[in-house]
């Protein structure tokens, strides 16, 4: 049974205009799903509280979130990462957030209740934000919450990272959390933001071994990136066996993405997705929530997530974009969409050093595997 | 930096007719490698395993029994430094003499001890990532303001520096390592490109002339 969580308020998390973490990308999506008859009725999500929110954030970062929201206290605001380039205060931005959050959330309880087993929450993602401190264009930890949820009750829960980014807001949360497995697959802190998720990084005392970190070269394919999953992923969820897995679904690994240097391309993208949902089918209970996240081109990121959706519903994927979605979105966006939905064959010019690339995520699959041996018995 | 800041203050001494072999065991117990030798307050030696090691192997050609005194086998006179030393004449010392430690002496007494492991803390510290950021690799060239004209740039966007570190370079030119807060790097180093700096990370970064 699959599901899909939207609430048109989402957009109410809304950076300003030219932030590139932008609410129209889940937006074309739908629209896309909606004009080819493929989408079905999302469920909409309750805003959570603030006081939710106590389980992962400390109270006082969230009185100056809440605050700095409505345009108060704004000084304040700068110690805690908010009123920076990456975190702009916008108004609502809290409120936005909370009803985000409120979806994955929700996404969460349908897999506990077993109302559904495969959810995709069309928002959330925001896995830099930290206990104190907002980062990255995340103010609240969606995820950390979801996984909270699954926690509590008595689940064993598989967190996997997609996005290009290291996911260390996520990781902190759970650093000695012996009931969640984090993966994370990010180009190397030496290169990119957040400057973490290095393999020796572990986790501490019973979560050892349970936070795993895949720092790829920058320029990685996608063939490589797909031998990680086999080589890291896959020993990891047939050892681990979780109850669910989240999977935090950033679409920034495309090789068009303005910030960052992986070279994915959709048919990449399709294979992962693909190879991660069966995955889910062996070792994951047949539960996962996929989550939106990362993903700032702005006319590659949409067809990243329609392949998604329609990989998790089992539907077929067109090769063409809709004329009417094409037009009507080029226009709002500025920019010209392609034709078709997966990107030409090549995408970009072969990479010189692909072979050095390549043999380098090997090594890092062999000493992932070597570190955590001792401990996977 | 200086020693005060790195240095460990809980101390583990031992007098000079400490028996070896107690000796070895407190280094065991306490997963430390050296101890100061104390007498009447003041340092008069220090011990390493090394010297344990080296003074009781079979090999030597007079090896030492547990049950004798540190006092025969310690190393004096020791070399130390000063609680308000910089870190990098500490760090000079120990690398030309090879040695792995130095204890912190303030007043003739023994205030604390500074480790390779304080060492490396220290640089770890002034190279690591300790907040969420990103990584800006720019060469500059070797004059007055160079610096000042760049983070001025990042100020203007409101972006936060968490860390400088920079080095020497052959040819009169001057890398500088910045970890920032941003995640939006490219747009960045795109306007600090265009403002005439050299970026070597991250790369392919085409200046709008």
């Amino acid at each position: 049974m699959c599901e899909i969580i939207y609430h048109p308020d989402y957009k109410k998390y809304d950076l300003g205009p030219g932030h590139p973490f932008d609410p129209v990308r889940a937006e074309m999506v739908l629209d896309f799903l909606e004009k080819t008859g493929s989408l079905k009725e999302p469920l909409k999500p309750e805003p959570i509280t603030p006081e939710d929110l106590e389980a992962i954030h400390d109270k006082s970062y969230i009185q100056i979130v809440e605050s700095a929201s409505c345009g108060k206290n704004l000084t304040e605001a700068e110690d805690y990462g908010l009123g920076t380039l990456d975190n702009p205060i916008a108004k609502g931005m809290a409120e936005g957030a909370r009803l985000q959050i409120g979806g994955t959330l929700l996404g969460a309880k349908l897999l506990i209740e077993n109302k559904a087993n495969k959810v995709l929450q069309l928002g959330g993602g925001f896995h830099h934000a930290h206990r104190n401190l907002a980062a990255g264009f995340c103010i609240y930890n969606d995820l950390g919450l979801a996984i909270k949820e699954l926690t509590k009750e008595g689940l064993h829960v598989a967190y996997l990272d997609l996005d290009v980014h290291h996911g260390d807001g996520v990781q902190e949360i759970f650093y000695s959390d012996e009931n969640v497995l984090t993966i994370s697959l990010h180009e190397s802190g030496e290169y990119l933001f957040p400057g973490t998720g290095w393999l020796h990084e572990l986790g501490n005392s019973m979560g050892r071994s349970l936070k795993l970190n895949v720092p790829l070269e920058p320029f990685t394919e996608g063939d490589s990136y797909l031998e990680i999953i086999n080589g890291i992923v896959e020993p990891a969820l047939k050892w681990f066996k979780p109850d669910a897995l989240i999977v935090q679904a950033g679409a920034d690994a495309h090789f068009s993405d303005p910030l960052a240097d992986l070279m994915l391309t959709t048919r990449d993208f399709e294979n992962v997705y693909k190879r991660v949902i069966e995955l889910v089918d062996q070792y994951c209970n047949s539960k996962v929530l996929f989550t939106l996240g990362g993903g700032y081109s702005i006319t590659a990121t949409p067809r990243i997530w329609i392949i998604l959706y329609l990989i998790l519903f089992d539907l077929k994927i067109p090769d063409k974009l809709p004329e009417d979605w094409r037009m009507q979105w080029q226009e709002k966006i500025k920019k010209e969409l392609p034709e078709f939905l997966h990107d030409p064959i090549p995408s970009f010019q072969p990479i010189p050093r692909k072979k050095e690339i390549e043999r380098h995520n090997r090594e890092l699959i062999q000493r992932l595997m070597d570190a955590v041996a001792p401990y996977w018995i | 930096m200086i020693i005060k800041e790195i240095m460990k203050h809980k101390l583990t001494s031992i007098s000079p007719d400490t028996k070896l072999s107690d000796a070895y065991r407190i280094m065991q117990e306490k997963n430390i490698r050296h101890l100061p030798v104390i007498d009447n307050e003041k340092l008069v030696g220090i011990v390493t395993d090394r010297d344990l090691r080296l003074s009781t192997s079979r090999l030597a050609v007079h090896p030492f029994e547990p049950g004798e005194a540190v006092k025969n086998i310690m190393s004096h006179p020791v070399k130390t430094t000063h609680p308000s030393d910089p870190i990098e004449s500490a760090a000079e010392l120990m690398r030309e003499l090879k040695i792995g430690c130095l204890p912190v002496v303030e007043d003739m007494k023994l205030v604390g001890i500074v480790t390779i492991t304080d060492m490396l803390d220290a640089l770890l510290l002034l190279t690591g990532v300790h907040q969420p950021s990103g990584r800006l690799d720019v060469r500059l060239s070797n004059r007055s303001g160079e610096l000042a004209k760049l983070a001025s740039l990042l100020a203007e966007r409101k972006v936060n520096i968490h860390s400088i570190l920079t080095y020497p370079e052959k040819d009169k030119t001057v890398r500088l390592v910045l970890r920032v807060g941003t995640i939006e790097m490219r747009t960045l180093a795109e306007a600090i490109c265009n403002a005439g700096f050299e970026v070597i990370w991250p790369v392919q970064i085409a200046c709008v002339k």
